[in-house]
């Protein structure tokens, strides 16, 4: 490939003036800013807003419904596993453990796991486990911190499968699980945390 | 063109996330448009382009609660069409597409001027068509939608030295085309 002057990739990009450019340079920005302008100005057919306020109208189809497509529907996401120090750690410390249901407690479905979520954050006033399983929904996972010691702790029942999450601190802070060891890059450019819950029954 | 009167990005979301579901039309009216020419650039399909944009903006409606910068709400819709994009593209058998098959939008009513630019577009997009993807979505980024390298880094999570790069390179590629077809 021929690479053009440098002068007209500054000229376009604004570093330099359009004067600065000789007639034959200039003829060659023109050229590329009217192919763009035709871009910018070819008509448009149609519009999608019916068909995507109608999209919204229809009730999500169940969690676990939304959860099974998901496992079965091939996804390009990254993979990145912490260092192996870091996953220890986190199996030491952390959660995601299956844990048996305790006595008195709802009897779990055999497709179905507790999760336990842990979480350091020493001084915040509220922190939240949102993810794929509330529909990213701040709030309606609060953790707690009785004895206020900055470990924040919580458990809840989630289907079994993969679940990507993150903590809200304070209501507008959104951390990914630094203990997680496991981290997806979703289609919004985060990386959240990945937790996989297995059946109890397993 | 004044789409929601006065509304910020921010305040619809906030609408949008107290309930009020028609408010994410202001959405929709506001950023559709552009939406809808990316991802046809990109796709090379007007057909696909709208399954694109509708896929995501429902999935932006359902995950809004997500966008952590409502003040940046286009360029977090971009990056959501942008991977819809993607997905559609490593589905292909081929990886690239082209319009040499399909005629320029004439109107039978047409003055000779509309014509020559409806010939004249024609023959850009498929010399845009020529490029590989990465470098096709940077040159509409930053031509055709106007985007700064900053905002373009925020729609496709690329650093700015690597997007700088593609559009160099495809303005070079581009206009060798250009040349040769015009």
């Amino acid at each position: 490939m021929n690479p053009i002057d440098p002068k007209i990739h500054q000229a376009l990009d604004g570093e330099i003036p359009r004067a600065a450019l000789s007639a034959e340079l200039r003829r060659d920005a023109d050229l590329l800013e009217r192919a763009a302008a035709l871009l910018a100005a070819a008509p448009q057919e149609g519009s999608v807003a019916a068909r995507v306020m109608a999209a919204l109208e229809r009730p999500l189809p169940p969690r676990r419904s939304r959860v099974v497509r998901w496992l079965l529907t091939p996804h390009a996401v990254v993979l990145r596993m912490r260092p192996v120090w870091s996953v220890a750690l986190a199996a030491g410390v952390l959660l995601l453990a299956i844990l048996p249901a305790p006595s008195g407690a709802p009897a779990l479905g055999d497709e179905e796991g507790v999760a336990q979520f842990v979480a350091r954050f020493p001084g915040a006033r509220s922190v939240a486990v949102v993810g794929s399983f509330n529909d990213w929904r701040p709030g309606s996972i609060a953790l707690e911190d009785p004895d206020h010691d900055g470990v924040w702790r919580g458990a809840v029942v989630l289907p079994a499968g993969a679940h990507e999450y993150m903590f809200v601190v304070d209501g507008e802070r959104w951390v990914a699980d630094p203990l997680a060891g496991r981290y997806v890059e979703d289609d919004f450019g985060r990386e959240n945390s990945l937790l996989i819950v297995r059946p109890v029954a397993e | 063109m004044d789409v929601g009167g006065t509304l910020s990005d921010a305040e619809v979301v906030a609408r949008v996330l107290g309930g009020d579901r028609e408010a994410f039309g202001l959405v929709i009216r506001r950023y559709e448009p552009g939406l809808l020419r990316y991802a046809t650039r990109i796709l090379g399909s007007s057909d696909a382009a709208a399954d694109a944009v509708a896929e995501g903006l429902v999935r932006a409606y359902r995950h809004l609660a997500s966008c952590r910068d409502p003040g940046r709400l286009r360029t977090w819709l971009y990056r959501i069409v942008a991977n819809r994009c993607k997905s559609q593209l490593a589905r292909r058998p081929t990886a690239d597409v082209s319009l040499d098959d399909v005629p320029p939008i004439v109107d039978p009513g047409d003055t000779e001027a509309a014509l020559e630019r409806a010939e004249q577009l024609a023959l850009v997009e498929r010399a845009l068509m020529t490029l590989p993807p990465d470098k096709r979505e940077a040159f509409v980024l930053k031509h055709v939608e106007g985007m700064s390298y900053e905002e373009m880094s925020a729609a496709t999570g690329e650093r700015i030295p690597t997007l700088k790069m593609r559009v160099h390179r495809a303005r070079e590629a581009l206009l060798r085309a250009l040349k040769e077809y015009l």
